[in-house]
């Protein structure tokens, strides 16, 4: 792969320097969502009792209605609970919907070319197969974590939805109850599916420990990048190189209108503090 | 299942005038919207032929099955057989009205409260049973028809009229893999009605259209659910969790080094 020729003064310098991935308002939605899972989850297993379906051991369902008093304290916790979840990510997305979610949707969900390559080399590879096979290079999320992305979203709306239609049961007619129990579980357990790898990759797999502190921090490693997600390593280049080209233009323009006007003007006064920047 | 009491009814069909105090005694009683009703009198019809005809009544409410096809289908447990009492009952707190017991019940003893958007069904009053009163049906009943009480308790006035009875009968449905085991007991048919057996007998008896269980019925939601569903998720996480075993397992192997890219 390339990145396995850099030499190790640039390798050096490539561990050192940070890049930001993630802005305060993923890394805090990121978090409230899993104090979420980790209390609706549970709860929602145990509510899962009939015998007809077999989803869950008796034991658990005994436990959680031992520890909650009854079912129907259980099933309040639940809804309540998931109430708040839902207002809250709604309330998320349509607060940060023009500064966060759009350009998130618009630069990082996209599949494109690479992605597809991605997805049909991939699973062959975690087989066994086609080992020394080169990965296309990958944007910020790789293909696999985009599409996984798809079936969270999805699967956010369909339990969010069905959660609704369950919680205010007599506003809806019968037969709505009735398929909302199917999508609510199909979702969930669709998002399980995918949170099993999720979490293993993000928590436990030894070359993406960096993503895990990356959902504290909001940083990776340039080198991280460079390895694991080339195109936005790239991108995130061409933007520093457009931000030094711009200072420099403005440090000249500073210069320039010094000899002209003969008085400070607010470019230079900023250029001050940052005395090094003048050279 | 096994409980302390197993409460049931006796109910003495040649005494049943179909006068319904016991349903209007129910619905004040216990709330029950106008349109509906959670106890009823099925009419037989007049039966034999002149001079000799009879006419028979049968008092109707839930069968507090030992074995009821409406719980299993229960999603949340909001309704269950009670251990200390064998009544089946629905805690409405958690019930969302769904309606896949009320298709699934054999003797169409459950509604749906539209309004609450709950599901409503008999209880056998069971707040006044506990003060140590009988279900309002039974207080009301002015023929003596229906009797209630506890039938693992040998001396109980209900189990004395059982022992005694000219006739027994009980509404068994008994297919499908399914055996209800209603605790109605019939006790003292006329010979006419059809439901007429000696003994305790565990078989169903009556031949009359819209009288016999049906059989119990699942919707779609709950049918598709249990046999494509399930085996698919499983399959999904099965698989999930196996590719996450195995790297796990490599790694554990392997060991980890900080300085590993």
């Amino acid at each position: 792969m390339s990145y396995k020729t850099i030499p190790l003064e640039e390798r050096r310098r490539l561990r050192e320097k940070k890049y930001k991935k993630h802005n305060l308002a993923n890394i805090l939605t990121h978090w409230f969502n899993v104090g979420m899972w980790l209390l609706l989850l549970p709860t929602g297993i145990a509510i899962i009792s009939s015998p007809r379906l077999g989803l869950s051991p008796v034991w658990w369902q005994e436990m959680f209605r031992n520890l909650f008093g009854n079912t129907a304290n259980l099933i309040h916790f639940h809804y309540t609970l998931g109430l708040i979840w839902t207002f809250v990510l709604t309330f998320n997305i349509l607060l940060g919907f023009r500064k966060y979610f759009v350009p998130f949707a618009a630069t990082r969900m996209l599949l494109d070319k690479d992605d597809l390559n991605w997805l049909r080399i991939k699973p062959l590879q975690m087989l066994g197969f086609m080992k020394d096979k080169p990965l296309p290079p990958q944007d910020a999320y790789n293909a696999g974590q985009k599409l996984y992305m798809y079936v969270v979203i999805l699967g956010t709306v369909g339990i969010m939805v069905s959660g609704i239609v369950m919680t205010y049961n007599a506003v809806f007619p019968p037969w709505m109850k009735q398929w909302a129990q199917p999508l609510h579980w199909v979702s969930v357990f669709a998002i399980v599916a995918g949170l099993i790898i999720h979490v293993y990759m993000g928590a436990v797999f030894p070359e993406e420990k960096e993503a895990f502190f990356s959902m504290f921090s909001g940083k990776v490693s340039a080198w991280y990048a460079r390895a694991h997600h080339e195109k936005w390593y790239w991108l995130k280049v061409k933007e520093e190189l457009q931000w030094e080209e711009q200072v420099a233009q403005e440090v000249e323009e500073a210069g320039q209108t010094k000899i002209v006007e003969g008085r400070k003007t607010v470019a230079e006064r900023k250029l001050t503090v940052k005395p090094t920047a003048v050279d | 299942m096994d409980s302390k009491k197993r409460y049931g009814f006796v109910i003495d069909v040649s005494r049943c005038i179909d006068c319904r105090a016991c349903q209007v005694a129910c619905s004040v009683e216990n709330s029950v919207p106008m349109d509906q009703t959670r106890i009823w009198v099925q009419d037989l019809g007049v039966k034999g032929e002149f001079p000799n005809l009879e006419r028979t009544f049968v008092p109707y409410n839930c069968m507090h099955c030992e074995h009821p096809p409406c719980i299993e289908v229960c999603v949340s447990g909001a309704t269950y057989k009670d251990q200390n009492t064998g009544l089946v009952l629905v805690d409405q707190q958690a019930c969302i009205g769904c309606g896949f017991c009320v298709d699934a019940c054999p003797y169409n003893a459950r509604y749906l409260d539209k309004r609450r958007g709950v599901v409503d069904k008999c209880n056998a009053c069971l707040p006044r049973v506990e003060r140590g009163q009988q279900p309002a049906c039974v207080a009301t009943c002015v023929g003596g028809s229906r009797m209630f009480g506890d039938l693992n308790d040998t001396q109980s006035d209900a189990s004395i009229t059982l022992k005694n009875a000219r006739s027994v009968a009980r509404l068994d449905y008994e297919a499908n893999g399914h055996d209800t085991d209603p605790n109605i007991y019939y006790i003292n048919a006329p010979s006419m009605a059809g439901l007429e057996l000696p003994g305790d007998s565990r078989q169903p008896l009556v031949t009359q259209s819209g009288f016999l269980p049906r059989d119990p019925q699942y919707s779609l939601a709950e049918q598709g659910w249990k046999k494509v569903l399930t085996p698919l998720l499983f399959a999904g996480i099965g698989a999930s969790f196996l590719v996450q075993a195995v790297y796990f397992t490599k790694q554990l192997i392997e060991g980890e080094n900080e300085f590993e890219e």
